[in-house]
């Protein structure tokens, strides 16, 4: 197998920004099947906004993105709905539609876009809650939960169409340190357990020594990314003081 | 039994065993497209047969999803077969941390919470108290900004009276164009509609008069709030309504700012001030509708002009003008409460601009009815 067919996501000399504004310009990488790859940087670097590149909320200024060997930015119609399919999202606020329960959240994509009888919708959609530990919750309206459990239920419903890639877009934002660390473990479950790829854009260094396989450091002022390793790595041998000093802090 | 066809990429066959058993035997790829057609095929092949024992034979799956492990944890529960439940053999290890997250209990426990169905009495009881306190709220509101109202003009410096002006034009100015037409064409429709009866009895030319009075005393202020209420109350509501799901009225508040203080009373000074002015224009546009039909019926224009002016008294323009400063106080501080009153999340934000509108509409024709009522007195 090569080692593209094994990637599952990749950014091909990806050039992004804003009108005329370049944010971040030759970005590479590969993301491997069942890897937490997390893509880190100060605030104001551009994570956010690579990821939102990343899952084709945003056409890039030029390069590409790959999901699974085929590309997002060229996709149209039935191909790119095929391909949106292949990954969920996490995003910061966890987006639930706040009009429908947690359940119906979970279930809405298998509502739109399949043909199941809805006792199976039922089941598959409480099969998620009860993946990220929120079956009790089922009835209950996102303003009844809290941030964690929010996200939780967030995560539910980006896994309920079996994608091989999940993107979480600042998993740990809001959170207090032990509801974080619950997800960190969820997080890490779902990777051993169900074998799926997550793309994680994190400033939290203390998740991403505990839940990421590989890391990308983005710097706002080389404006592209200065380091790929793993944390550890990283942080003892990095040839950037600042990246050794800015991972350093996680771990004391 | 083959039972499924070749498109699809799922395959399925039932075997009898010795009394009653049933093998069911699976095979291909069960995923979203293929299991819901193997679902509906499979329920109707075990339909009304007597199953005494049940054998579930994944072996020859080559991938499934939720949608496919949905469908065996189903039969493995006797879901089709009458309560007849069996073991799955042979699923693939990665699949069981996801087979295993299914459960019959979270849907039992789904199926059993129905929205709880209360009684008509406590109905009727919840629906009065939070009716009393939503009055008791309006009666404190209007305390609050009166007194707010007041202490800026004993201070006038401490108004902000830029934003007065700001919103005196998106308010008032920008509504101009679409006020003029309404009322414009009211004053049309009801010189049209009064001049065949009137006709009748040979009175014609009094349309002019009933123009001008139903104008300005009646159709001028209702119709310029009522485009208050519609096109400015709801953007006020909205607008209070955002601020305070992203918690800026709590910022405010925690800097020792009356949200009051700072954002109603601008808007009730300036719909005070705007609405009598909007009221003249309406009148106006609305007696210059009237105007080409009577010119139509073949009076003119001077004899028009002088039916209205003779028809009309100071009285009947101060009433309306009394009645559109009322108005434009009841929507600003209406439309700013129920802004206010906003709840959680982006729908709150929807229903309160739909309360803000309907109650400043309900509380512009009662207003109306007690003016009316007032006058009639007055006048005898």
């Amino acid at each position: 197998m090569s080692a593209s067919a094994k990637s599952m996501v990749t950014a091909r000399e990806l050039k992004i920004g804003y009108g005329e504004r370049v944010v971040l310009e030759r970005v590479n990488f590969d993301v491997h099947r069942g890897e937490v790859f997390a893509i880190l940087g100060s605030s104001g670097s551009g994570k956010s906004t690579l990821l939102k590149h990343l899952i084709g909320l945003y056409p890039p200024m030029s390069g590409d993105v790959l999901i699974s060997g085929e590309s997002l930015v060229q996709a149209e119609g039935d191909q790119r709905l095929r391909l949106l399919q292949r990954f969920g999202v996490l995003y910061q606020g966890a987006a639930l539609f706040g009009s429908l329960s947690t359940v119906e959240n979970v279930r809405l994509p298998l509502d739109e876009f399949t043909d199941l009888p809805p006792m199976a919708k039922d089941l598959i959609a409480l099969s998620k809650l009860r993946l990220v530990g929120l079956e009790a919750a089922a009835t209950k309206l996102p303003a009844d939960l809290s941030g964690g459990m929010q996200k939780r239920a967030g995560i539910a419903r980006a896994i309920v169409m079996d994608p091989c890639v999940l993107f979480l877009d600042e998993p740990s934002a809001g959170l207090d340190p032990i509801t974080s660390a619950g997800l960190d473990a969820l997080i890490r479950e779902l990777a051993q357990g169900l074998g799926i790829t997550f793309v994680m854009v994190t400033h939290e260094l203390a998740s991403i020594f505990s839940v990421a396989d590989r890391v990308v450091v983005l710097d706002p002022r080389a404006r592209g990314i200065v380091a790929e390793g793993t944390p550890a790595d990283l942080r003892d041998h990095s040839p950037l003081p600042w990246v050794r000093q800015f991972l350093n802090r996680g771990t004391q | 039994m083959p039972a499924t066809p070749n498109n699809v990429s799922a395959q399925w066959e039932l075997s009898d065993g010795p009394q009653g058993a049933v093998v069911v035997r699976l095979s291909g790829e069960l995923d979203t497209v293929s299991t819901p057609q193997a679902w509906r095929e499979m329920e109707a092949a075990l339909k009304g047969r007597r199953v005494t024992a049940l054998k579930i034979d994944a072996r020859g799956l080559d991938s499934c999803d939720s949608a496919g492990l949905a469908l065996l944890y189903h039969l493995s529960n006797g879901g089709l077969t009458s309560g007849v439940g069996g073991e799955v053999e042979g699923l693939h290890p990665q699949l069981q941390h996801l087979f295993r997250s299914f459960s019959m209990e979270d849907f039992r426990a789904l199926e059993e919470h129905e929205p709880a169905c209360s009684n008509v009495v406590e109905d009727i009881g919840v629906a009065t108290e939070a009716w009393l306190i939503d009055l008791r709220q309006q009666v404190e509101f209007i305390g609050e900004v009166a007194f707010d109202i007041a202490a800026s003009l004993l201070r006038p410096k401490r108004m902000r009276w830029r934003e007065v002006l700001r919103l005196f034009e998106i308010a008032g100015v920008n509504a101009l164009p679409i006020v003029s037409l309404l009322t414009f064409l009211v004053g049309m429709v009801i010189a049209f509609e009064s001049a065949q009866p009137l006709a009748q009895l040979g009175a014609q030319v009094f349309v002019a008069n009933l123009l001008g009075l139903v104008m300005c005393r009646e159709l001028g202020p209702v119709m310029a709030a009522i485009m208050l209420a519609g096109r400015s109350g709801s953007a006020f509501a909205a607008e209070l309504g955002t601020m305070k799901v992203n918690e800026e009225l709590n910022a405010l508040q925690t800097m020792g700012l009356s949200p009051v203080q700072f954002l109603v009373v601008q808007r009730v000074v300036a719909g005070i001030l705007l609405t009598p002015v909007l009221t003249v224009y309406a009148m106006y546009a609305g007696l210059i509708g009237g105007i080409p039909v009577l010119l139509g019926l073949g009076f003119p224009l001077r004899m028009v002009l002088r039916q209205v002016q003779s028809g009309l008294h100071f009285g009947d323009l101060a009433e309306g003008l009394c009645k559109s400063i009322v108005f434009g106080a009841i929507v600003a501080s209406v439309s700013c409460l129920r802004g206010l009153q906003t709840g959680e999340g982006p729908r709150a934000v929807g229903e309160s601009t739909t309360r803000s509108v309907v109650s400043s509409i309900l509380l512009i024709i009662l207003a109306d009815a007690v003016f009316a009522a007032l006058t009639y007195t007055l006048r005898k």
